[in-house]
């Protein structure tokens, strides 16, 4: 009996593997990411070759033929065309209305909903339901009740002596309607992703504050807000990112109208490719947008590590 | 002068009494220690003194004030939370001047006291840290130094060694106990370690239930508790508590008050010795050798099971028969409800 364990033993440590252990593990591990890695390449990496690719051709659509300009389209869209930079100011504006009101919002109603009281999960709810909502739907519904004549802001509007525009056709409005109606759509998420860091941060810091004289301002601005700044970072990115993708909500609402006073990037991407097929140019659109989030992903994140020092 | 008076404190959070009627003084200068079983309620008293919970019933005086409707940051209390609490945004320097700052101290001033504060702790060197880049005795130190900057009245500690390995911890109280000689401040510590407890305080305030105990100092806790509870709670190992019957047997000195239910005898206080010679026999069930002593779990004849150190170097077999004998003044009695009886003995001394 030991005389076969000790063979078992002998036998087991004589063999040489035909891999090293750091091999095999690494094997197992690529094994593991394949099927996701697979689908990476098939799915994003390839059309953004293709894109790439694309934006240096001229290609319509109905002429079923690719030319390869070069930097042509890029010439045209930042030096030539008008409504580049008309769209691009669109998307800017978007932006900036829309980012800090959201994160301001957002903030306001995780201070108020990061504590239990009764009924907090309820509130809590209603903000964050939109957030799942379909899009379209979301735009339809605001779209009927901004309706200038007759719309349900309108009336109440009208209950208190004021007559409202008619929203979403004249330029201005219709701007600061897309932007608000977003903003309540999706402040339910920043609002979840502050909740969360607000309940990460330990009572006994606000409790030592408060035994030490702080205010809840005080509180608030030299401890809580801090504290945040992780989450206010990848908030910011996040919002920013998503409000220069802004589209089916745009496509609903105003197709980009007034004269295009809502005419933002990501629609006007659409429109060049699918309704206009001109697909080079589209793709061209497409790479700038690209490095524009990128490069505004990447000022932010830079802009956070000169405020850790 | 800051003495603290409390006057029939309550606390209930909705249904749940937590504190249910606390008389006790504190006096100036006083280090005042909170013992008692995890859930009894020490935490919250501390925190009823600072103003962080709402006194629900009874009178909290600090000083001549009566607080219960002080702000906590008008108390003049410190606290040092058993997490330290130090903010992980700020370096040591600002950790510790927070509170300074948020008073609106001139720059100057405060600089001139967390520089004071860190030359008594030695934490000169660590200023310029973040709390992330301390060892756990360091944090400690820095949240013993963020209390003592704003110069309070009293201070209070929860549980502040806690989270400290033992040796660290040994460390810590010594320099704890020599922070209170110098500063002489009243100090309110609440842990659950009765060594902590017995080698800080003046005064031992012993919680059961929201309710006090009994307070006294470390020895008189120890040589005359009050109960049965208290008896139990303070001295490592544990008390012996056997039916009264049991003290003849112990020694033959031993006067057994009438009402007297229960005999307490401390596993420190039996002397052991070869079988023959001790009055009571008993068969070590268990020995727990610790260097110093060994601990022997023994088997009385009745069946009861009783602790007892043994420094001896000729330490008893498992399983041998030893001899047991008490001295008679060290014995405690106490009634059907736990409650000490004086010994016969004492009664003319006292
Ligand atoms: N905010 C609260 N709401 C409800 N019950 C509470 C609250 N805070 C404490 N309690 C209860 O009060 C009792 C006493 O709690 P406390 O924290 O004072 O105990 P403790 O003596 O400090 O215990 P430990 O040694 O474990 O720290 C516990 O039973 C606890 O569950
Ligand atoms: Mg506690």
């Amino acid at each position: 009996m030991t005389d076969i364990i000790h063979n078992l033993k002998t036998t087991r440590t004589s063999q040489k593997p035909w891999l090293t252990l750091k091999a095999r593990e690494m094997m197992e591990a690529w094994l593991f990411v394949s099927p996701s890695f697979i689908g990476f390449l098939i799915f994003f990496l390839g059309p953004l070759c293709a894109v790439v690719y694309y934006s240096l051709t001229e290609w319509n659509l109905l002429t079923q033929q690719a030319t390869f300009v070069g930097l042509r389209n890029f010439e045209n869209a930042l030096l030539e065309n008008p409504d580049f930079w008309h769209v691009v100011r669109n998307s800017v504006i978007f932006a900036l209305g829309l980012v800090p009101l959201n994160m301001a919002l957002a903030l306001t109603l995780a201070l108020a909903l990061s504590r239990p009281f009764f009924g907090v999960v309820f509130f809590r709810t209603v903000f964050f339901a939109p957030v799942i909502t379909s899009a379209i739907a979301w735009a339809i519904v605001w779209k009927f009740l901004l309706q200038g004549e007759g719309g349900f802001i309108n009336q109440v509007l009208a209950l208190v002596g004021i007559t409202g525009p008619n929203w979403l056709r004249e330029p201005g409005w219709a701007m600061a309607a897309v932007i608000i109606t977003r903003v309540i759509k999706m402040v339910g998420l920043n609002m979840i992703l502050y909740i969360a860091a607000l309940q990460a941060i330990p009572r006994d810091y606000e409790e030592a504050a408060r035994l030490e004289g702080a205010s809840r301002w005080q509180i608030f601005s030299m401890i809580t807000w801090p504290l945040l700044a992780p989450t206010t970072l990848v908030i910011m990115v996040i919002t920013t990112i998503g409000s220069f993708k802004v589209f089916d909500h745009i496509y609903q609402m105003t197709g980009g109208g007034p004269e295009n006073g809502t005419l933002v990037l990501a629609f006007y991407i659409y429109q060049q490719g699918f309704k206009f097929f001109n697909v080079g140019y589209a793709s061209t659109l497409a790479m700038i947008m690209f490095v524009i989030v990128m490069a505004l992903t990447i000022v932010q994140v830079m802009l956070r590590r000169k405020g850790m020092e | 002068m800051t003495s603290l008076l409390l006057k029939g404190i309550e606390k209930h959070f909705g249904s749940v009494n937590v504190i249910r009627g606390v008389d006790l003084r504190i006096d100036d200068g006083e280090f005042v220690v909170f013992v008692g079983p995890s859930g009894c309620g020490k935490s919250t008293l501390l925190r009823l003194i600072s103003g962080l919970e709402h006194i629900s019933d009874g009178e909290l005086m600090i000083g001549d004030r009566l607080v219960n409707e002080v702000q906590p940051s008008e108390r003049g209390v410190a606290m040092v939370f058993q997490s330290y609490a130090l903010y992980p945004h700020l370096t040591v320097r600002d950790n510790m001047g927070f509170g300074l700052k948020v008073r609106k101290v001139p720059a100057g001033e405060r600089q001139r006291r967390i520089n004071e504060a860190a030359a008594t702790l030695k934490l000169d060197a660590l200023l310029d840290r973040y709390p992330r880049e301390l060892s756990g005795g360091q944090r400690q130190r820095v949240a013993i130094g963020r209390a003592i900057v704003g110069n309070p009245d009293v201070f209070l500690f929860d549980e502040p060694l806690s989270n400290l390995d033992a040796e660290l911890r040994v460390h810590m109280r010594s320099e704890i106990a020599a922070l209170h000689k110098r500063l002489s401040t009243t100090m309110i510590y609440v842990t659950h370690d009765q060594i902590e407890a017995m080698t800080l305080a003046d005064k031992i305030v012993v919680l059961r239930d929201g309710r006090i105990e009994q307070v006294g100092s470390p020895r008189e806790l120890y040589e005359r508790p009050a109960n049965m509870f208290v008896a139990q709670f303070i001295g490592s190992p544990k008390m012996n508590v056997l039916p009264a019957a049991n003290a003849q047997l112990l020694t033959p000195a031993a006067v057994v008050p009438a009402s007297a239910e229960s005999v307490g005898v401390r596993p420190e206080h039996l002397k052991v010795s070869k079988a023959q010679d001790g009055i009571v026999r008993g068969k070590v069930s268990l020995c727990e050798y610790t260097g110093a002593i060994t601990l022997l779990h023994v088997t009385l004849p009745d069946g009861q099971l009783c602790l007892v150190t043994s420094d001896d170097h000729m330490a008893p077999s498992l399983g041998s028969e030893i001899g047991l004998t008490a001295q008679a003044e060290k014995l405690h009695f106490f009634d059907h409800q736990g409650r000490r009886e004086k010994p016969v003995s004492d009664v003319g001394v006292q």
